[in-house]
């Protein structure tokens, strides 16, 4: 490493690093920030020495990026992002690694600059539908961003979902591409086309445009499945474009879920955080009792008005106990639904009030990590 | 029957608003009024004949499709004209003035309420509360729009902002002209607030609704304002 400044900035951050971790902090997005406060430049002189690459989307960016960089390991040492830390800091912090890949989750608004930064080898880009209103605004906002940034960078690979039309759009003028599709699926947010803003045509869950955007024809094919399924489909496509074996997951893998203990019964968690993710738990529930957990700090979207956009149906008949800072707003909107739901005043009183061995958690981001972590 | 029509959810649907619907068509039950909830989609004819239509937030291209339809086919303008109650949140609300901003291109409105929009400084995100002189109590949701609305004269504005921004404009958020309401507040804002609920009832019946109580409602309507203040 020539860059006296760089090594400098290194050897800081990752001391910091090991300080903050000594007295019992995490210490995941710490040193990527000393990083960047020290040499603002690091990320890209960082990545200029590696094979990178990015994965991005709205749901599904963190079990992804471990099975791809479970799939790149096969080639050599894999740097990638620590659990969820997807803004410059996290890519700056993995990037301080002497592995020679890096593979790296990236949030959408931060995947432009990084894009810009990194150059790099493939970029794989999974879905783009409603979350986090309040800072993404609007879900045609961040295609728009990533259409320029994916034309610009030539020397990329885009492996994108093209049955998502944001996606397909996204990557639409992209020099290198490798567009795939499972037999199409319905998008929530699909009904205007994010290329030329006709009213999208939808013939059950394929689309085709006027303006020629269609998930009709794609270069590579899988059969239709769950969203776990599909993001291991496309994990394995990196591993095809890099040349490697591919690697038969299993969907749980793929799933942001755990089984914990909670006074004697089994807690089954997983991770749901907008209206997307909370109806692909919601399709794969099937426990009798349920416990929905919902806050609303930044990462969990400040605004709960998608709660409506999303139907709770299958839960009826099901006992079902909410709680969480924001747990009226749910018990009102099940209410309305017909479902009879408690409402407790926080996690500790609904395990209590579970009768099974067994019980489904459906918790939203940050209470996912507060009660599992 | 209470007929109550949510138009171009598909398009106009995008914070949660298609919720304004089913509060409306709950509460309704409860005040022993049958009702009935029909979605009509952008490809669809709109009825005329309808008591209550909706319409919700949106994207630029969505809003300025919807836009195109319903001023293609006058359907609303009609339905208003023989007393139809309207809600129609941001983007919607944006739509039924007489001016608004899509996509860098001006459209004149369906003119059913007097306001014209444009495009403001800065993107209004965040929770508001509402001090409005048709309730008791403040209203209370939450804004996500980058538009400015300016009052015309034959309109008056739903409520004076205490929380938040509202129009964008002067201290206030929404108008209101006869039945017709149009507001910046998602939540949706008939699930945060069961009273505005309750009048629009009460305006498409054209007499007072039997008293509905929902301890649910009204403790969830009552958290919101102690929390937004």
């Amino acid at each position: 490493m020539a860059n006296p400044r760089l090594t400098f900035a290194i050897a800081v951050a990752k001391s910091a690093g090991f300080a903050s971790k000594l007295i019992g902090n995490k210490g995941e997005t710490l040193p990527g920030r000393i990083l960047l406060a020290l040499e603002p430049e690091a990320i890209s002189l960082l990545a200029a020495n590696k094979k990178v690459i990015l994965i991005s989307g709205t749901n599904g960016k963190t079990s992804t990026t471990k099975a791809v960089a479970t799939i790149v390991r096969q080639l050599g040492n894999v740097t990638t992002s620590g659990s969820g830390s997807n803004l410059s800091w996290g890519a700056a912090g993995a990037l301080m690694s002497r592995a020679k890949y890096a593979v790296l989750e990236i949030d959408e608004l931060h995947l432009p600059s990084i894009i810009a930064q990194t150059d790099p080898e493939i970029v794989l880009l999974l879905n783009l539908t409603r979350d986090q209103l309040h800072r993404m605004h609007e879900v045609k906002r961040v295609s728009d961003r990533w259409h320029v940034e994916c034309a610009e960078a030539s020397n990329t690979i885009f492996i994108g979902d093209i049955d998502d039309p944001y996606i397909n759009y996204s990557i639409a003028n992209a020099t290198n591409s490798v567009r795939v599709s499972f037999g199409g699926r319905v998008h929530p947010d699909g009904a205007a086309c994010p290329r030329c803003g006709s009213y999208l045509k939808w013939v059950g869950s394929n689309y085709s445009c006027s303006c020629g955007l269609t998930n009709k024809i794609s270069d590579r094919q899988f059969k239709k499945g769950s969203a776990a399924f599909r993001n291991a489909a496309l994990a394995n496509v990196v591993g095809e474009v890099l040349e490697t074996k591919p690697i038969k997951f299993k969907e749980t893998e793929l799933e942001r879920s755990i089984t914990k203990e909670f006074s004697g019964k089994k807690a089954h968690f997983r991770l749901t955080k907008n209206p997307a993710s909370w109806s692909e738990a919601l399709s794969a529930e099937h426990k009798s009792e349920v416990i929905l957990v919902l806050n609303s700090r930044q990462v969990d979207g400040i605004d709960t008005s998608w709660l409506w956009d999303v139907s709770f149906k299958s839960l009826k008949g099901k006992k079902v106990i909410i709680c969480g800072e924001r747990g009226m707003d749910m018990a009102y909107r099940l209410h309305v639904e017909g479902i009879t739901n408690t409402l407790a005043n926080n996690f500790d009183e609904a395990i209590a009030l579970v009768k099974k061995k067994e019980v489904s958690v459906l918790a939203a981001y940050t209470a996912f990590f507060e009660l599992v972590m | 029957m209470l007929e109550i029509i949510r138009i171009h959810n598909e398009l106009m649907g995008t914070y949660g608003d298609r919720g304004n619907a089913d509060v409306l068509k709950f509460r309704a039950a409860m005040s022993g009024i049958r009702s009935r909830v029909t979605d009509i989609s952008f490809t669809q004819v709109l009825p005329r004949t309808a008591d209550v239509y909706l319409l919700g937030g949106a994207e630029d291209a969505a809003q300025a499709l919807s836009y195109s339809a319903l001023a293609k086919s006058k359907a609303l303008n009609s339905a208003v004209s023989k007393g139809a109650v309207v809600l129609a949140v941001c983007a919607g609300f944006q739509i039924i003035g007489n001016s608004f901003v899509a996509n860098d291109e001006k459209y004149s409105g369906l003119g059913l309420l007097d306001v014209n929009t444009s495009p403001g400084k800065n993107r209004l995100v965040g929770d508001i509360s509402l001090d409005s002189e048709f309730f008791d109590e403040s209203l209370t949701g939450f804004e996500n729009h980058s538009g400015a609305t300016t009052l015309g004269t034959s309109v008056m504005p739903l409520g004076k902002v205490i929380v938040g921004n509202g129009n964008g404009v002067g201290d206030v958020d929404g108008a209101v002209s006869g039945n017709v309401f149009g507001t910046y507040l998602h939540g949706p804002v008939l699930a945060r607030n069961p009273e505005f609920a309750d009048l629009l009832l009460e305006r498409a019946a054209g007499e007072p609704i039997k008293v509905i109580h929902d301890q649910l409602a009204d403790q969830y309507a009552k958290w919101r304002r102690a929390a937004i203040k």
